[in-house]
């Protein structure tokens, strides 16, 4: 049966509700424009809609289906207070098509009864949601379905009702989720809300009387509020790792341009010329009208900088720090970076990859210190991802093969030093797909000419079921 | 003789140009180094090495060279070791006594992108030398990376490697080129001293072009001790005076 999922402020007006059967509705109103409910469209929407809301504060949250919630503690000084951001906010809403009514309370769960059941752009005193909350009905507190229905039948229409009885008997008669939801709106629970990226103070954000679009003005808002932010990073002595500018349009699309820098820092000249050329690739459409910085990875610089004065050496090193900045903004993290010691057996996990920059996280206090590789194990110079297979001649057990082919050409193995046994990591497979027999000798091997190889037998000789095979796995200088 | 010496200074002289006159890293044996210009591996211009056969394509004799000749400049700075396939076993680095734990390694898309990496890792201050594997450089790039080398006095070692799959551009470099030195490596077998194991690596290298030099050829051996530069003379493939005299005899 078809009902209805949603109605706009005429259908209401008209009598008609949610819930209500679809034929019933076309039978009153006969004129009745309707379309499918799409709840993922909705929710696509939403979040659209949250991605557009970043100008205002970056810690925005999703509150399906028809809300948003957002996070504006330390924000709304820049919009000279509380109630210019929410009328700011709402009106361009408005001039966008989009209807949508706001609060501001001091809790999440305030706020969201206060928007949908009280007057628009209601604004609740810092702990003030009491005295606003009580006389609204028992569904402004977001109670599950059951309790929605069963309070009103028992008389509590009104939160002050509730708020009149006794806390245990609340929990008691209706459950601990009536009484949670009563302390999260009136500011005396906790209540997790899932932002879309955390509440960060380090945000800044700029605004244009007249939209810009050329890339010299880009270039130009980007090292504005860069010195804006950096300003306010060195009063406190901090720097940060990762900067992320968004470029806010006036059609409501947000066009984001990260960097990050291996050592934190705050130069507003450096974080510039690494964002510099991503402001090439922003599409400008009709101009834009907000520029936002929010700093993420901050911590504090102190102790670095004095170390920086001391010695010419670290000077030299900031020099390498700024072409790993450059080069991880230009080609992409995983592009740059350091080969550290792994303790592992196996040649294809010997080595690790850490950030350029970075120092080895510290093991834990128990474990066993990594060694460092050793310079007198034969280890070849390129290891191939995948081993090669190779076609042998002279199978003699226990000894390398006297002739092998790879790739099409035949190599005679004038000496070889061997076997190095390496057994299979058995503890990272399953346990049926482990067995004794599956080690790997490997043969460090020259051909005639003086090319060296590394080769591996996998397997033993003398398991019919699983004859060994020959695999080349890496080649020495 | 002494005539043919000043001849040579004052080549030495017009072909470095204005240019500052460049601390060099010697060999330690004679018969190598009287080769180049400066008497040792000019630093703070870049040399070329190359490969024959599949070794175009593998590139790991070639990176075993160059890692040997980088090893003493690791000591004085940052070694960053630019590629196009990654490859590189850090553990193999370790074998050859370099460094490799500190060895900034960087993964290139393309012959443009990695070039510019050069450029910019060449003119970083902190970075003793930059080994790069591409396609052969051009005059032009060639010319820009010897300007990026002259910045802070950082030395390029460009290995020319074909990248897998995709064709080559030119199988030789193209003739004229920038650089200070030009090297082809191949293996040669180890010595047969009947011991068991296979021995110190061997390679046959020549020195194809040195500015302000003269080309020769040696077998070359790894020196695994405390040496005072990891490459070991074994025969001298190319005397030119040894080889003059000879045809002297003949004649």
């Amino acid at each position: 049966m078809r009902r209805l999922y949603a109605v706009d402020e005429v259908a209401a007006g008209l009598g008609l509700h949610v819930g209500q059967k679809a034929a019933d509705a076309t039978a009153l109103v006969p004129e009745l424009d309707y379309a499918d409910a799409d709840p993922e469209g909705d929710l696509a929407a939403l979040a659209a809609l949250s991605d557009w809301c970043v100008r205002y504060s970056p810690a925005v949250a999703v509150d399906a289906p028809d809300g948003l919630l957002l996070d504006i503690a330390g924000v709304s000084h820049l919009w000279g207070g509380e109630g210019p951001m929410l009328d700011d906010l709402l009106d361009r809403l408005a001039a966008n098509g989009i209807p949508a009514r706001g609060a501001i309370a001091d809790t999440a769960g305030a706020a969201w009864a206060l928007a949908r059941y009280t007057a628009d752009r209601t604004i609740a005193p810092p702990g003030g949601q009491r005295a606003l909350l009580e006389p609204l009905p028992i569904g402004a507190l977001r109670l599950d379905e059951k309790s929605a229905a069963q309070l009103p039948r028992l008389g509590l229409t009104r939160i002050a009702r509730l708020t009149a009885l006794p806390r245990m008997q609340l929990a008691r008669r209706f459950g601990l989720n009536v009484l949670r939801r009563l302390d999260q709106a009136m500011g005396e629970g906790d209540e997790a809300l899932s932002f879309r990226r955390p509440a960060s103070p380090w945000f800044d954000r700029l605004a244009f009387a007249e939209p810009i679009s050329q890339l010299e003005d880009f270039v130009r808002a980007a090292g504005d509020i860069a010195a804006l932010l950096c300003k306010r990073l060195e009063t406190e002595g901090k720097g940060a790792r990762r900067f992320e500018l968004t470029f806010h349009r006036l059609d409501g699309k947000a066009f984001p341009a990260r960097v990050g820098l291996s050592i934190p820092g705050r130069d507003p000249g450096r974080l510039v010329r690494l964002l510099a050329p991503k402001l090439e690739t922003i599409d400008p459409g009709f101009g834009v009208e907000v520029v936002t910085l929010e700093a993420q990875g901050v911590e504090s610089l102190s102790a670095r900088q004095q170390r920086l004065d001391a010695a010419t050496e670290v000077a030299a090193e900031e020099g390498l720090a700024a072409m790993v900045d450059r080069l991880t903004n230009r080609l992409g993290e995983a592009r740059v970076w350091r080969d550290i010691p792994y303790p592992s057996h196996a040649p294809e996990r010997a080595a690790t990859r850490l950030g350029a920059m970075e120092t080895p996280a510290p093991a834990a206090a128990n474990a066993p210190p990594t060694p460092p590789w050793s310079p007198d194990t034969p280890r070849p110079l390129r290891l191939f991802a995948q081993p090669e297979p190779l076609e042998v001649m002279a199978k003699l057990p226990d000894d390398p093969p006297v002739r092998f082919t790879w790739r099409g050409r035949s190599h005679k193995v004038r000496r070889a030093e061997g076997p190095e046994r390496v057994a299979e990591e058995w503890w990272r497979k399953a346990f049926e797909d482990a067995s004794p027999d599956r080690v790997r000798d490997y043969y460090r091997v020259e051909d005639d000419a003086g090319a060296r190889f590394w080769i591996f037998r996998a397997g033993l000789y003398g398991d019919p079921a699983i004859p060994p095979r020959w695999w080349l796995h890496g080649l020495f200088s | 003789m002494a005539r043919l010496e000043a001849i040579r200074a004052r080549i030495a002289a017009l072909e470095a140009g204005t240019r500052t006159p460049s601390q060099v890293l010697p060999f330690g044996h004679e018969a190598i180094d009287r080769c180049l210009a400066g008497g040792g591996l000019p630093l703070g211009r870049w040399h070329e090495l190359t490969g024959e056969g599949m070794e175009l394509e593998t590139g790991a004799v070639t990176a075993g060279f160059a890692a040997l000749m980088a090893r003493p400049l690791a000591a004085r700075g940052s070694v960053v070791w630019v590629m196009r396939r990654d490859d590189l076993y850090a553990p193999g680095l370790a074998f050859l006594g370099f460094p490799a734990e500190r060895l900034i390694q960087v993964c290139a898309r393309d012959q443009a992108e990695a070039l510019a990496v050069l450029e910019d890792a060449l003119a970083t201050a902190g970075v003793a030398a930059v080994i790069g594997e591409v396609e052969p450089v051009d005059l032009t790039a060639g010319r820009r990376l010897q300007l990026a080398c002259e910045k802070r006095g950082s030395t390029g070692l460009i290995i020319h490697r074909r990248p897998y799959g995709g064709g080559s551009r030119s199988a030789r470099a193209p003739s004229g080129s920038a650089a200070a030195t030009r090297w082809k490596i191949t293996s040669a077998p180890a010595a047969p001293d009947g011991q068991w194991g296979i021995g110190a690596a061997r390679w046959t290298v020549e020195l194809e072009r040195s500015r302000g030099g003269r080309p020769g050829a040696w077998l070359l051996e790894e020196w695994k001790d405390d040496a005072p530069h990891p490459l070991r003379m074994v025969t001298d493939l190319a005397d030119r005076d040894l080889a003059t005299e000879e045809v002297r005899a003949a004649g």
